[in-house]
């Protein structure tokens, strides 16, 4: 359906394309990263008319092929780490999809970009359309993934507190995370917090009713 | 008083002003869940505004990726938890799609039928609460009159109000229970009627007009910029609904039109949506005459669970209801993009498979996200009780926006 606009890319960047498929009624474009954004204003501003980004998702392959099949409803889908030191990681371990839309030729187009896990950078849009502003903050937020440009890129979802990035497929499901010192805030039932480096413990963590595990471990 | 007989020019010198933050929310009554929004406030004009998400970040992904195919429909319940239905049908055409088969004829009819009564529920929402907001309670009681009434029905039909479950990959749950049909057509005139009401009460209501008329104004194509879709995209004069652009279930069969809207301001986005509950009430009203008889789930026993009587009469049976429930449905790997026109624009999943029982990702396009996302665009320059209005009226969930 959309392969119109697939030639259109495939015409204009030679260089740039690596390679499209079509999976199931959606047409997909893997680009070299350096392209993203000279290809994304020109299926904005050209012919294509792309106005619309509908979403930017992130896939991490590094279990892709070990993952167990089945195991029911209860088990859980995790590997274990040894499972994962066993074999080699899956490089590109990170795609990126940009999800596009043109309201005028009502076609949509898939963008994937691939990245390589000891270089997770790639070109931001937000100069293309703003939408991916949050986009990318997203994406960052949950996968780690630097974009190159982006006029604030901090967490969105999580605190800034937070360590690791959760939805990366080494981050386990139940993981816990460190608890974060009170703020030097005056607060007016209290009094005045501890603060970050104070001395004594903090409030946080004496107020907590459960037992302070060590975040590194998790059952 | 000597000092300013003395001086003339002391009445007339500027205030020493400097800027001001204040918090609204998160915890705040009109914030419709927990969002938090840092204004920067000179006067009475916001100079700039942040808005802080994450509170009600439940990990949809992350939860999804240990679940079944089927264990993530109650999750997406609780995206947009005002209409589930749109959710649940949303998620379930991604992984038809992705294995590549079409539900029963007499299910996308069912499917049509219960997202449009889902998507009456969250615009009556949206604009009793703006009304609320603005101190018109009586238009809330009526909306929420009209909702409880047609929450009513699908509880009759799903067994829950609002965490429906509902759809099944190839097909629906729950067929219409004895007498649906009647009640149905009971309830709607008095929906109707309750909007018809809220209608009357606000749209040319002197006060509610110059209080959202001009605010929040929005162009189209900047609309789109920022990834608009749905009421909020259409109220700005851009003709983008797909139920129309590319029908899905049978959408193509039924005959409405698509509201839109001129200046792109929150009167429009407020009155498009009752334009929409009108049109919401034509397409049940042609559901309910058209829907045909037929099972309401596939026969293909890869895919839907056997009838009973099968599981405990026949071995092929009880193998394959074994099969489903301890290995889960084999889903072909793949990456599918799919999208719906969910209650507040476009719902989209992104669904990667790898060929197992579980899906190994599924990130979804919450139609609020980045709707959310130009807030501080289109509140810079109002007075900050012109926030309310145009915050009820791009109608975020914090469900779905924080997953």
């Amino acid at each position: 359906m959309a392969q119109a606009l697939v030639d259109l890319v495939r015409e204009g960047f030679k260089e740039a394309v690596l390679s499209s498929h079509s999976h199931r009624g959606d047409e997909v474009v893997v680009l070299r990263r350096e392209a993203v954004q000279d290809v994304c204003r020109f299926l904005k501003d050209g012919e294509a008319r792309i106005q619309l980004l509908r979403d930017i998702a992130c896939v991490d392959l590094l279990t892709y092929d070990t993952e167990m099949t089945g195991g029911g409803a209860l088990a859980s889908n995790e590997v274990p780490a040894y499972d994962l030191a066993k074999k080699a990681p899956r490089e590109p371990r990170f795609q990126l999809a940009y999800n596009l839309y043109s309201v005028v030729r009502k076609q949509s187009l898939r963008l994937r970009v691939e990245l390589r896990s000891d270089d997770v950078k790639v070109p931001t849009v937000t100069g293309v359309w703003r939408t991916a502003d949050w986009w990318e903050r997203y994406i960052f937020d949950m996968f780690g993934i630097e974009f190159i440009g982006h006029p604030n890129l901090t967490r969105i979802l999580m605190y800034p507190e937070f360590q690791g990035y959760p939805l990366r497929k080494d981050y386990p499901t139940r993981k816990r995370q460190p608890l974060v010192a009170e703020l030097d805030f005056p607060d007016l039932v209290r009094g005045p917090g501890p603060g970050p480096g104070g001395a004594g413990v903090p409030m946080s963590q004496t107020h907590v009713g459960r037992k302070n595990v060590d975040p590194t471990t998790y059952d | 008083m000597t000092e300013l007989h003395d001086d003339p020019l002391a009445l007339e010198a500027d205030l020493p002003s400097s800027l001001m933050t204040v918090n609204l929310g998160p915890s705040h009554p009109a914030m419709h869940g927990t969002v938090r929004l840092v204004i920067t406030l000179d006067g009475e004009t916001i100079v700039d505004a942040v808005p802080e998400i994450g509170f009600l970040h439940r990990g949809f992904t992350k939860s999804s990726e240990s679940s079944t195919w089927h264990q993530v429909l109650p999750y997406t319940d609780r995206l947009n938890y005002v209409s589930p239905i749109l959710n649940n049908v949303g998620y379930i055409m991604g992984v038809e799609k992705l294995i590549g088969i079409e539900c029963t004829e007499r299910a996308k009819y069912l499917r049509v039928l219960g997202g449009e009564i889902s998507r009456i529920c969250d615009h009556l929402t949206c604009i009793s609460a703006i009304g609320l907001e603005l101190g018109a309670f009586t238009v809330f009681l009526y909306g929420v009159e009209a909702r409880e009434l047609l929450w009513d029905r699908i509880s009759e039909w799903t067994g829950a109000r609002v965490t429906t479950s509902w759809t099944r990959i190839g097909g629906v749950a729950t067929d219409l229970p004895p007498g649906f049909v009647e009640r149905l057509r009971e309830s709607m005139p008095r929906v109707m009627e309750l909007t018809h009401e809220i209608d009357v009460l606000l749209s040319r209501n002197r006060i509610f007009y110059d209080r959202t008329r001009g605010i929040g104004v929005l162009s189209g194509e900047e609309a789109l910029d920022w990834g608009f879709t749905g009421p909020c995209l259409r109220a700005c004069g851009v003709n983008y609904d797909v139920r129309k652009a590319h029908p899905y279930a049978v959408y193509d069969r039924m005959d409405f039109e698509v509201p839109l809207g001129e200046r792109g301001d929150t009167y429009d986005r407020y009155i498009l949506r009752i334009r929409e509950i009108e049109q919401s009430a034509r397409i049940i009203e042609q559901c309910l005459e058209q829907i045909p008889p037929g099972p309401i789930i596939i026969d293909d026993w890869r895919y839907a669970l056997p009838p009973k009587k099968d599981v405990f009469g026949s071995i092929e049976g009880v193998m394959a209801h074994f099969k489903l429930i301890m290995e889960g449905i084999q889903v072909p790997a793949g990456e599918v993009y799919v999208y719906s026109e969910g209650a507040n624009g476009e719902l989209g999943f992104h669904i990667v498979s790898n060929g197992t029982g579980k899906p190994y990702t599924i990130q979804v396009r919450a139609p609020g996200f980045p709707i959310l996302s130009a807030l501080p665009r289109l509140i810079k320059g109002h007075a900050v009780a012109d926030i309310i209005p145009i915050f009820d009226s791009i109608n975020m969930i914090g469900g779905e926006v924080e997953q």
